[in-house]
């Protein structure tokens, strides 16, 4: 129910939903970079998958030599030949 | 770069990490803030960076994850400290190089001068020398407040200055007046406008003075053309008093202009040989060393040599100067002027002859050149049709006029 006010508010109010409801941000540069925001954790890692954990889903990214960069509590970034991003339950 | 340094500083190590629960070991990780960068998946484990300080901290949560860790690299300032820590030469010249660079940020190296139009650079520093301020002073004796002041005092057309170090540079940046000092005095002396040049008058205002000529008339050089004594006539229309007044008009006139210069026969030429030769000087002081191979040959080398001061960082100037050097071989001959070479000069002459006039504000109205052949040299022989003002002042001298008046009033005839 709360979340469900907080969506709206954020419709509304013209919030982003990134910072009001923690939804997970990806931003792609190319397609040799990606730089994930409001992660919760990482599932599987290896250097053709890496799948992670958000609030409200799961997402997982498919490529070659895939490694990370860097990742803390607020951000991660993946760089190798991404070939597909996929969210999942 | 802050971050990477700040690994450097502290020590940091290559990590291989394997066994049950990799993934559950990286999210405590996160999760008690531990920074683990360049991670990667090798050979059935992982590999990645994590700092001295955090790998001491991560002992707990390797029995919590059931993972083992193994150090492949060890990396940083600590690390390297320790490897070397009986190299006691190495750590001598390290302490003197910091002590060189200390001593020598104590000194000024570098000048600049900056905003100046009216005073060149090399006047600014001379006067600089002269209140002790040059390459290698020491920075705490310069007042900066003290020298802007003397600057504005010493130069009253500087009108704003401002002194500032940074580094082992000393800036000064200066803003000139640039409205005149003091408004020129007007002439305002009798005199007559005369041709400077002999041509035909197209244009003509007078605006003060007795017009001696008319918009056609051919005049030659020296000719009066608007006359400073204004006669005054009484009502039996004789003369009675002669004004002198300053003859001020614009008059234009087409006056032709000539000249001739000469081309030698034969041009020395110049070709490069192909051969180049690079070297190096460093410059410290009176110490000078050159590190370039001598000349083989007999033909001459044109040397350029680019020269440039050595900074340690932006403004930290240090008193060496290194110079580039770039030899190049070439020979010179003698040949016959082609007619290629002899049309190239020709409009070579008449362009800069043209530009000369055009700077001069005259207008061109024709013009044409020719190269004749002489007896030694070619002649190239321009002429141009101007239209230009010719007319300038000359005084007239008050005495010789007023016994020339007196002389027509006593009716004495010569």
């Amino acid at each position: 129910m709360f979340d469900q006010v907080k969506a709206a508010a954020a419709e509304n109010l013209k919030l982003p939903r990134d910072v009001v409801l923690g939804e997970v941000l990806v931003s792609f540069v190319g397609r040799t970079c990606a730089i994930v925001e409001n992660y919760r954790g990482i599932l599987i890692y290896d250097d053709q998958t890496v799948k992670l954990q958000a609030k409200n889903c799961k997402l997982q990214f498919h490529g070659k030599r895939l490694h990370i960069d860097y990742y803390n509590h607020d951000e991660m970034k993946i760089s190798g030949q991404i070939q597909s991003m996929e969210f999942g339950d | 770069m802050k971050e990477a340094l700040k690994h450097y500083c502290g020590g940091y190590l290559r990590i291989r990490l394997k066994g049950f629960s990799p993934e559950r070991f990286l999210n405590l990780c996160m999760a008690r803030q531990i920074v683990i960068w360049d991670l990667r998946y090798q050979d059935g484990g992982y590999q990645f960076f994590i700092t001295v300080k955090d790998f001491r901290r991560v002992r707990p949560l390797v029995k919590k994850a059931q993972v083992r860790l193994l150090i492949l690299g060890r990396f940083g300032l600590p690390f390297f400290l320790y490897q070397n820590r009986r190299r006691k030469l190495f750590a001598v010249g390290l302490a003197l190089f910091c002590l060189v660079l200390f001593v020598m940020s104590q000194f000024i190296w570098d000048i600049t001068v900056d905003g100046n139009y009216r005073f060149t650079d090399d006047t600014l520093l001379h006067y600089l020398d002269t209140l002790d301020i040059r390459y290698g002073k020491r920075k705490a004796g310069i007042d900066c407040g003290q020298l802007e002041e003397s600057i504005r005092s010493h130069y009253p057309e500087i009108i704003w200055v401002s002194a500032r170090i940074s580094g082992t540079r000393l800036m000064i940046k200066v803003k000139e007046n640039e409205v005149m000092g003091s408004i020129p005095v007007k002439d305002d002396g009798p005199r007559d406008l005369v041709a400077e040049n002999a041509g035909t008058i197209t244009r003509m205002v007078v605006r003060r003075g007795k017009a001696q000529v008319a918009i056609g008339d051919s005049v030659e050089a020296g000719q009066v053309l608007v006359s400073g004594e204004l006669p005054v006539y009484n009502d039996a229309e004789e003369m009675v008093d002669m004004r002198l007044v300053h003859a001020d008009a614009d008059i234009y006139a087409v006056t032709t202009e000539a000249y001739r210069e000469t081309v030698p026969r034969l041009a020395t030429k110049r070709s490069d040989t192909g051969k180049k030769r690079r070297g190096l000087r460093i410059r410290a002081g009176s110490l000078s060393f050159l590190w370039m191979l001598p000349s083989i040959g007999q033909n001459p080398w044109e040397v350029t040599s680019r020269s440039s001061q050595v900074a340690v960082l932006g403004d930290f100037f240090l008193p060496v100067w290194v110079d580039q050097i770039l030899a190049q071989e070439y020979q010179t001959y003698e040949r016959f002027q082609t007619k290629e070479d002899l049309e190239r000069e020709k409009q070579k002459i008449h362009q800069k002859k043209m530009e000369n006039l055009a700077e001069k504000g005259v207008q061109i109205l024709e013009n044409s050149v020719k190269i004749l052949r002489g007896d030694s040299c070619w002649e190239v022989q321009g002429e141009f049709l101007l239209e230009r003002q010719i007319g300038v002042g000359r005084e007239i001298r008050q005495a010789e006029k007023e016994t020339d008046l007196a002389d027509e009033r006593s009716g004495d005839d010569y």
